[in-house]
């Protein structure tokens, strides 16, 4: 069952869908009448569904929109690999902060590439101690793979 | 009496003893009763602060006694109000604030996730995410997976209700898939054991007590011992050579500007390869150890309680 909170959730992540395939050739954004059109009909949405939707994505800075006449035409504020960028960079290193740090739990903490031989060395150790293991043909079938020294 | 005792208790429990456990790394081998040594110690030194002033209370007789009395009586309510107080508040504060951020970063994965490819879905996860990134919500086994397009090679899980695992697409190119299970598996056991809930725990004691009193260091430990911990999980479901090799290659692929740190002494990352194989604490096997851990714990939570048993009885 889906709550409304993941239908929303969906239904944003498709206005967004739309935005940025239809971004490049419309430039000057698209208004509410068309995102009900393009992604509200077939879902049974009400036109004023969509408008919501789209005034609480501004406010919260996915997207932007400019007046035209009576109607508002919506544009994506940033392109998929901008907000993309944008996230990670929220979660990595010194620009995050210990705070957004605290709040994911990352498989690996920043590493200074210094560091890299001591690891590999490192590595090469625990290699060796689990010999038998480590020759099994599955290792010889992957490329990239580092044998140990 | 032991109203001071329980106040001299919380005291050596907030000061000496963490830095004390801090420094005993061989433990880290041992990194589940390990923490439950850490839970036991902070539980503790909580419990006989807010146990301070109802032994205080029991012990007072009736009207009329003492002036050093009523002082000692005053001294041990003080504490257990300013803890108590500061741990709420610490507690409201640290929760909103990863929750806030939790939330906004998890609408964010969901707008921008991708699918995983054909195929990496299945060594990833062992179920597929449908196409189209609906997914069906709450499910810990299904579709909490999502993959960023992005170079920089990063996985992380954002804890909560409505978890998420997270993996970009350089990490997928640049680990071979058993090493990709390896890393899944880390997160998946961050979220399948709350880790998120035992770091939220430290983390709320942690800023409730006064700058003086804080330890780096025991966060640090605490913190290095539940990455350990999910490493084990990993290594359960590979081996410790794959997730050894996970974690190089992953800590040696390309990093966004910014984002280096410098460190004295060894990284996470490197202790963290160390103990892939650890069986054993200083030759006897975990287990044994474990027991004597689990013991010590026990043994910490009984003082406190122990020193208030005794007041009001």
């Amino acid at each position: 069952m889906p709550t409304p909170r993941n239908r929303l959730g969906d239904l944003e992540r498709a206005v967004m869908e739309l935005l940025w395939t239809t971004g490049p050739r419309r430039t000057e954004g698209v208004t509410v009448r068309e995102v009900h059109d393009q992604i509200g009909v077939e879902r049974g949405l009400a036109y004023t569904t969509l408008m919501t939707v789209l005034d609480r994505m501004s406010k919260k800075g996915l997207v932007e929109r400019e007046r035209d006449g009576r109607a508002w035409r919506y544009t994506a504020a940033y392109s998929r690999e901008q907000l993309t960028s944008e996230t990670l960079h929220h979660t990595l290193g010194e620009l995050a902060g210990g705070e957004r740090r605290r709040a994911l739990l990352h498989f690996l903490d920043e590493s200074s590439p210094q560091e890299i031989d001591e690891l590999r060395a490192a590595l090469a150790e625990l290699e060796s101690r689990e010999g038998v293991r480590s020759g099994q043909p599955d290792d010889e079938s992957r490329d990239g793979t580092r044998r140990p020294a | 009496m032991s109203a001071t005792a329980l106040i001299a208790l919380a005291v050596m429990l907030a000061w000496p003893v963490p830095r004390l456990l801090a420094r005993m790394t061989a433990f880290r081998r041992a990194p589940r009763p390990a923490l439950v040594v850490w839970q036991a110690t902070t539980v503790a030194a909580v419990l006989a602060a807010l146990f301070a002033a109802p032994a205080a209370v029991a012990l007072a007789p009736g009207p009329g006694t003492g002036v050093t009395r009523t002082l000692a009586l005053a001294a041990a309510v003080l504490v257990t109000g300013v803890v108590t107080a500061r741990l709420l508040l610490s507690g409201h504060r640290v929760g909103r604030r990863l929750r806030a951020v939790r939330r906004t970063h998890r609408d964010l994965v969901d707008l921008l996730g991708l699918p995983p490819r054909a195929g990496q879905a299945d060594v990833a996860t062992g179920s597929l995410a449908r196409p189209g990134g609906t997914v069906r919500p709450g499910g810990v086994h299904s579709g909490h997976l999502r993959v960023l397009d992005h170079s920089t090679p990063t996985a992380y899980c954002v804890p909560g209700l409505r978890q998420r695992v997270v993996v970009t697409r350089g990490a997928l190119d640049l680990l071979p898939a058993d090493e990709v299970r390896a890393v899944i598996a880390h997160e998946r056991a961050h979220l399948a054991a709350r880790h998120d809930l035992v770091a939220e725990f430290f983390t709320v004691v942690h800023e409730a007590v006064p700058g003086f009193v804080r330890s780096a260091e025991a966060l640090g430990e605490v913190n290095l011992l539940i990455e350990v911990l999910a490493d084990r999980s990993a290594v359960h479901a590979t081996s410790a050579v794959t997730t050894g090799r996970a974690i190089v290659r992953m800590a040696g692929g390309p990093k966004p500007s910014g984002t280096m740190a410098v460190r004295e002494g060894p990284s996470a990352a490197r202790v963290r390869l160390d103990l892939l194989d650890a069986h054993r604490v200083a030759k006897v096997p975990t287990g044994i150890v474990a027991i004597g851990m689990y013991a010590f714990a026990a043994g910490l939570l009984a003082v406190p309680v122990g020193l208030l048993t005794l007041a009001l009885a």
